[in-house]
């Protein structure tokens, strides 16, 4: 057989033998199995893998029947940045009917929570506007972003800079008085979009400031499912485990620190959590065969424990998805397909 | 990225079903399998049919349920999420706003 | 020759971040006369890579980090004071200039890296966040750094990195330093684009990058 092409996770084109390409999806599974503690692939999985990687189409996808919603962050953002000089309404319209979304969120480009608290009245009516023109249900979307609390963004002493410098006890109670605030943005702003009739609220990229971030996405859902048990929260996460920043963080008995996606989603269940959005690295050194038999294997470890609906994000580097701006169709589909007709998806 | 996932593992939004699946995960927590099922259920179609672009865009129409692109008189935006909500049988957040001011 | 037991010991107690224990050990070693550095190469350092392993895989965290960094920097000054070969001091005493571009205001990841490399021996000079290109130069030359780390987490802020390469091009500086380039959208096709030496994937591939750039220099 002709060498197989394929990339690696910066998008860069490569080409396979037909046993390098057996021993790069091995060699993925394995490190998730070793870092996850989860079982690795079987052989007709990496069979199955094998499959789609030789294929030798541009773009292929799953079959009929096996299709999943699709959830979108910061959508009309990303068209905004293409240049495109088209306002917000417009542009989850254009998601909507030219793209087919299955779901919408509104969000501000300030991707943060906090700074949203000050404008809530300014984006209320927006959502009010969209909701009327727009049929798909609508989230709004946010991160937690701890890093806002801290000096010089907010009021509390900068973590970053007192662990290198050894303080340990006051980076961790910088983080704990984080949480305190950031829950309380995330349930005001949240809870005024859902009051103006918001579907969801997609609290996402949660952990990009380690295990303090993900404790306040955890308490902030808990909060919002007490006032709105009707309303849909979503998490979706930054990483593919826990960093521990603070790392002595609990919830509800459990250490958040470390923990892997089939491990997030059990706290996602027990804080009242609608849909679970998991986040597994691509790494850009190594070739997409290993990236998807490595994200493939951490997922289907998702899949197999939840009990509620799971959308891991397959953005630009997550997900198997090359970091590049443009990542390519061959890729895409291949990785989409991989982890759709593996894990038990309920959407991406 | 984004249209390369729609294709190629996308149920397709408003060109079939997906926005309602959608909205059955979202309201009432249901894994894939399950709101397909539900949905195809209370449209009396099979979970195929749900998916295929030809026959929902008649019955999003026949059943004003919004469509891609709209004739004139079909409904659009909240007329048709009123829609959605009854034939789902699901309370949508915005839907009840709207009819308590509109008072309906 | 070191004995095996004491060498397992030393890299354990790096895992352990038993400071005291650790500089007890070196200089027991130290008094008996056998040679400090093995102690250092063959027990601390691989402790500590195995401390950002662990790390990178979250079996480890942040606090323990930087305790298991400040047990390293304990034994690395006893050592360094206790040798008399100036270059293998030399040797030891890499300089790295770490610093955030310019337009970018996030330091979480590059905390993580500063305490990672202070904990492998490298004196590390963090200019903070949101840095002018100019002064990333300026204080390079200023300490004398042997290696300039960048990090960018945005799209928008990578151009950035490929400023300070041109930038160390015209002021004719651009053999004097190593360059490492990282954060998340900074992959190994953008630093070849840009001219930088190296590629981070994360913190402990930063440390590792720092060591393979000095051997080949």
């Amino acid at each position: 057989m002709e060498k197989i092409f394929t990339r690696f996770g910066d998008g860069t084109p490569t080409e396979m033998s037909e046993s390098e390409l057996r021993a790069d999806l091995e060699a993925g599974t394995e490190d998730a199995a070793d870092r996850g503690k989860i079982p690795p692939l079987t052989e007709d999985e990496l069979n199955h893998l094998f499959d789609i990687f030789s294929s030798p189409y541009k773009f292929i996808s799953v079959e009929p029947g096996q299709e999943i919603v699709l959830t979108y962050d910061g959508a009309h953002v990303k068209i905004r940045r293409h240049g495109l000089n088209v306002e917000r309404i417009q542009g989850l319209q254009i998601y909507e009917k030219v793209m087919g979304a299955d779901t919408l969120e509104l969000c501000h480009v300030d991707y943060s929570f906090k700074p949203i608290k000050p404008i809530v009245t300014f984006e209320q009516p927006v959502m009010e506007q969209a909701l009327l023109t727009t049929h798909a249900p609508m989230f709004y979307g946010a991160m937690p972003n701890l890093g806002l609390y801290s000096q010089p963004d907010g009021p509390f002493p900068n973590p970053a800079e007192l662990m290198p410098a050894g303080k340990i006890e006051e980076a961790q109670a910088s983080h704990e008085l984080a949480v305190k605030e950031a829950v309380r943005d995330i349930v005001f702003v949240g809870s005024c979009m859902i009051e103006c009739g918001a579907d969801g609220i997609n609290i996402d990229s949660t952990g990009a400031a380690g295990d303090a971030d993900f404790l306040a996405a955890l308490l902030a859902t808990q909060q919002l499912k007490e006032k709105y048990p009707h309303t849909c929260v979503e998490i979706g996460m930054a990483g593919e485990f826990i960093l521990g920043m603070h790392a002595g963080l609990e919830f509800e008995g459990t250490r958040l620190a470390g923990l892997y996606p089939h491990d997030q989603v059990k706290l996602v269940e027990k804080a009242g959590g609608t849909i679970y959005g998991p986040v597994v690295n691509t790494n850009t050194t190594e070739s997409t065969p290993w990236n998807v038999a490595r994200v493939v294997t951490f997922t289907k470890a998702v899949g197999e424990v939840a009990k509620i609906p799971i959308h891991p994000n397959m953005g630009m580097g997550v997900g198997a998805v090359p970091t590049c701006d443009h990542p390519p169709i061959d890729t895409v589909s291949r990785a989409s397909k991989a982890m759709v007709e593996i894990c038990r998806l309920d959407g991406l | 990225m984004a249209l390369a996932h729609a294709h190629a593992s996308g149920m397709g939004g408003m060109r079939t079903s997906g926005d309602l699946v959608a909205r059955m995960q979202m309201s009432r927590g249901m894994k894939i399998k399950e709101a397909k099922e539900y949905v195809a259920n209370k449209l009396s179609l099979s979970v195929t049919e749900i998916a295929d672009p030809v026959i929902m865009t008649e019955v999003r129409q026949d059943l004003k349920l919004g469509v891609i692109s709209p004739q004139a008189g079909d409904a659009l935006g909240i007329e048709a999420k009123c829609r959605i909500a009854e034939v789902l049988d699901i309370d949508i957040n915005c839907v009840n706003r709207f009819k308590n001011k509109a008072g309906i | 020759m070191l004995d095996e037991k004491i060498i397992e010991e030393a890299k354990q107690l790096i895992l352990q971040q038993n400071k005291e224990e650790a500089a007890k050990l070196t200089q027991k070693v130290i008094s008996e006369g056998t040679d400090p550095l093995e102690l250092l190469k063959e027990g601390f350092i691989p402790g500590i890579n195995h401390v950002g392993d662990l790390f990178g895989r979250g079996q480890l965290f942040l606090p323990e980090l930087i305790k298991a960094a400040a047990t390293m920097k304990t034994v690395t000054d006893i050592v360094n004071e206790a040798i008399a070969d100036d270059s293998e001091k030399q040797q030891s005493q890499t300089t790295v200039l770490i610093a955030t571009v310019k337009g970018d205001v996030h330091d979480i990841g590059k905390a993580i890296v500063v305490s990672l490399m202070r904990a492998n021996g490298f004196v590390v000079h963090d200019l903070g966040r949101d840095v002018e290109t100019d002064k990333i130069i300026e204080e390079a030359q200023n300490v004398n750094a042997d290696i300039i780390g960048t990090s960018a987490l945005l799209t928008t802020t990578m151009p950035r990195q490929k400023e300070i390469e041109e930038a160390l091009k015209s002021a004719g500086l651009r053999d004097r330093f190593k360059t490492i380039v990282g954060g998340a959208p900074v992959t190994p096709r953008w630093a070849a684009r840009i001219g930088a030496d190296a590629y981070a994937e994360d913190a402990q591939d930063g440390v590792l990058k720092v060591k393979e750039l000095l051997a080949q220099s």
